[in-house]
């Protein structure tokens, strides 16, 4: 008995080996293909129209393996979907739904082009009709042609009732076929009558207005009253489009245009900020930024530390025409004018630019500066440095404000009138806050080097590894030994001051995609870091392959 | 009649373009969320003192729940508020927990004691209870009923003042019927 058992439980062993194993084997790339496949469907919460499956950010990384686990809890795409529906809302898909509101969505594209398509034909038929008409009506004689136009003339002098001459029961006669002719296209127009139909009647009563006509030609002439003169041939009339209507037409087509030229590219320009909306304020009348603005405020930031300030005044005003709603550019302006001893004008630059961006550091800096050295407005100084305090995170910007605000007298009167605050790094600085130097690549690697590959020159607080990069530059096909500067135009954050101390490495990425690291990127880092912003010769050597 | 196909035109564009219009109106990338409420998702945050906190264990109180990092400036310009709200409501059914999102233990306990923050405080290191909240930007919080309910969500940096009304209206199950914006910050 007990050996039965063992041997069905080794046969159980042996049938389990032999069924498993293939589903063992297949087991991690299904997984990972099929994690993949509904992580294309749902949408990154944090980027803009990539999926789950496509982003390198930290969200997107954690969202896929949440849904690695469900898919090896045993749950169905549709199951894993609806948790996240259920956190994030629908929003989440990147396919709508077909059920609900949201199939109005899949159907509404094919409703119209169903009927577009049915217009469109009606459309067709109706002129080719119009056209077969006309070319019938030319192809009569003249002479028929011009009795029946005649006798299509829009408006008639009905005579007297009481007259009873041959001339006025021929009018009669022809006001009735007039109206039999109207009431026919109506017929026709309405669908009533087939088209032979039509075309048999019409015929039918235009030769007996023509009868009609030539009867009365036919009678001695009778003088012609002057609204008579005015008729035009009716036929000329219907056949020509009103000119209004091709105006109207064209001016609709321009303005749907223009509406459709101007909404496009607003919603296709790249994001300013968190804030900054699809239409960039477009619908409530400010004026959205340009790539303009952005060239010139770096134009103006580059003259700025030169010290050339006319031309960095010429500069930030162009950015400000193009885009008053910069920030930056007012606070770049508030520093001109407090170098220039406008320490009014300086404070109201800094005011512009706080109510556009209220915590916008650089601009706290400067209003900041001004209470404190031109106005010895020191409670309000302090309070504003206080406010700074708050908002930057710890390092040398922050120390320099403690030290501000230490030096801040607390009574009305200034305690030392030379103690100003001295040039913060977030004040924009001198000419000095770039770093710069030569990046070459170790001879070991250099035959590895793909000349289309992307190099990525990084810039980190140092200490601060958890941090997005304070700065990066990126160089598309390198030629080495390169010369490289990185400065404020390279921060990655708007604002945030290129100073302090900075950890400096470089990388060669293959895909170029700084946020993902593959086989075949190579890297470097300046040996010294550590560096201090406005350092020189920051040389770098590439001497690492990633396997 | 030319005016009649006017009005048909009209009738045709003008909805097409007033959705149009609409959508241009919109910021695309901010979520609405479907949580406000609904029950909130039980959790377990391991504290920074090595404590572990669950939700569960938290009925019959109201809850302030806070998503932050210390990378984020909209998080710092509301510390200071946190910590007073919290300092207000301390000793009553009340609880505040703080949970750092994408974030260096070091850089987090530096924050926490910059700012003087007496409340608990957790992170979640696989971010899991940030997407069962269905967080996308900080800072982030929400309150939740003493039944477990979300009563209030407010993206964005909060002040001390918003935190006492709701969290005052969250102890007595009152559920807002929209959730409050301020100043955020996407996440990583």
């Amino acid at each position: 008995m007990k050996t039965l058992f063992q041997g069905s439980l080794s046969v159980a062993y042996v049938l389990l080996v032999l069924f498993l194993n293939p589903l063992f084997a297949a087991a991690t790339p299904d997984l990972e293909e099929r994690t993949r496949e509904i992580a294309t469907e749902l949408r990154c919460v944090v980027c803009q129209n990539l999926s789950v499956a496509d982003s390198p950010s930290e969200m997107a990384q954690q969202m896929r393996s949440i849904v690695r686990e469900q898919v090896q809890a045993g749950k169905t795409p549709e199951q894993i979907k609806e948790f996240f529906v259920s956190k994030y809302g629908e929003w989440v898909l990147l396919k709508p739904k077909t059920t609900g509101f949201s199939s109005l969505l899949w159907i509404l594209p094919y409703t119209a082009l169903v009927i577009g398509m049915l217009a469109a034909l009606w459309f067709i038929r109706r002129w080719s009709r119009t056209r077969q008409i006309r070319t019938e009506q030319t192809s009569q004689s003249g002479e028929t042609l011009q009795i029946q136009s005649d006798f299509l003339k829009e408006k008639f002098d009905q005579p007297n009732l009481e007259d009873t001459s041959p001339r006025a029961n021929l009018l009669r006669e022809r006001g009735r076929l007039k109206e039999e002719l109207s009431e026919l296209e109506f017929d026709f127009q309405s669908g009533k009558l087939s088209e032979a139909d039509y075309l048999t009647l019409k015929r039918e009563i235009e030769s007996k207005g023509a009868t009609v006509m030539q009867q009365l030609d036919a009678l001695p002439p009778e003088p012609k009253t002057p609204k008579e003169k005015r008729h035009e041939p009716n036929v000329l009339r219907r056949n020509r489009l009103p000119g209004w209507q091709l105006v109207a037409g064209a001016v609709f087509l321009l303005l749907f245009g223009l509406a459709l030229g101007v909404m496009l590219t607003q919603s296709t320009r790249p994001r300013t900020s968190e804030n900054d909306t699809m239409t960039g304020d477009f619908m409530t009348g400010t004026t959205p930024p340009t790539g303009n603005a952005q060239a010139a405020l770096n134009e103006g930031k580059q003259a700025f530390t030169q010290q050339d300030f006319p031309k960095a005044i010429d500069a930030f005003k162009k950015a400000l025409a193009d885009d008053p709603n910069n920030a930056e550019a007012h606070a770049y302006m508030g520093f001109i004018l407090i170098q220039a001893g406008h320490g009014d004008g300086a404070l109201m630059a800094f005011d512009k630019a706080l109510s556009i961006a209220p915590n916008f550091p650089m601009a706290l800096w400067g209003r900041g500066t001004v209470l404190y050295q031109d106005k010895k407005d020191y409670a309000g100084a302090r309070e504003i440095f206080e406010r700074l305090l708050n908002i930057v995170p710890p390092g040398e910007e922050r120390n320099e404000i403690v030290k501000v605000l230490a030096e801040i007298p607390t009574g009305t009167g200034p305690k030392n009138p030379s103690s100003a605050p001295a040039p913060s790094p977030l004040a924009p600085a001198a000419s000095s806050a770039q770093i710069s130097g030569k990046i070459t690549v170790d001879s070991k690697l250099k035959a590895n080097v793909d000349p289309n590959v992307a190099l990525f020159i990084i810039a980190r607080p140092a200490g601060g590894a958890g941090g997005p990069p304070l700065a990066v530059k990126k160089i598309d096909k390198p030629v080495f030994p390169l010369n490289y500067t990185l400065g404020q135009e390279n921060v990655m954050m708007q604002g945030t001051p290129f100073a302090g101390k900075i950890t400096i490495t470089v990388r060669l990425d293959k895909d170029g995609n700084a946020a993902t690291r593959g086989p075949g990127d190579m890297t470097g880092e300046y040996k010294k870091n550590p560096v201090e912003v406005g350092a020189k010769n920051v040389d770098i050597v590439i001497d690492q392959l990633t396997k | 009649m030319p005016w009649r196909r006017l009005v048909i035109v009209a009738l045709i564009v003008g909805p097409i373009l007033g959705l149009l219009a609409f959508g241009f109106t919109r910021d695309a990338r901010y979520i609405t969320s479907p949580l406000l409420a609904t029950p909130a998702t039980p959790f377990t945050v391991t504290l920074f003192d090595g404590r572990k906190i669950t939700l569960d264990d938290l009925r019959g109180k109201a809850v302030f729940l806070n998503f932050w990092a210390s990378w984020c400036p909209p998080c710092r310009d509301e510390a200071r508020d946190l910590e007073a709200a919290w300092q207000k409501v301390k000793g009553k059914d009340m609880v505040f927990i703080g949970v750092a999102l994408q974030d260096l233990d070091n850089n987090s306990l530096e924050f926490l004691k910059e700012f003087e923050v007496t409340y608990p405080n957790g992170k979640d290191a696989t971010g899991k209870i940030a997407v069962d909240y269905g967080t996308w930007g900080i800072p982030e919080s929400f309150f939740i009923d003493p039944q477990g309910r979300i009563t209030y969500k407010h993206v964005g940096a909060i002040r001390a003042s918003l935190v006492l009304s709701k969290i005052e209206e969250a102890a007595k199950s009152i559920a807002s019927a929209q959730e409050g914006k301020g100043d955020y910050q996407a996440i990583r």
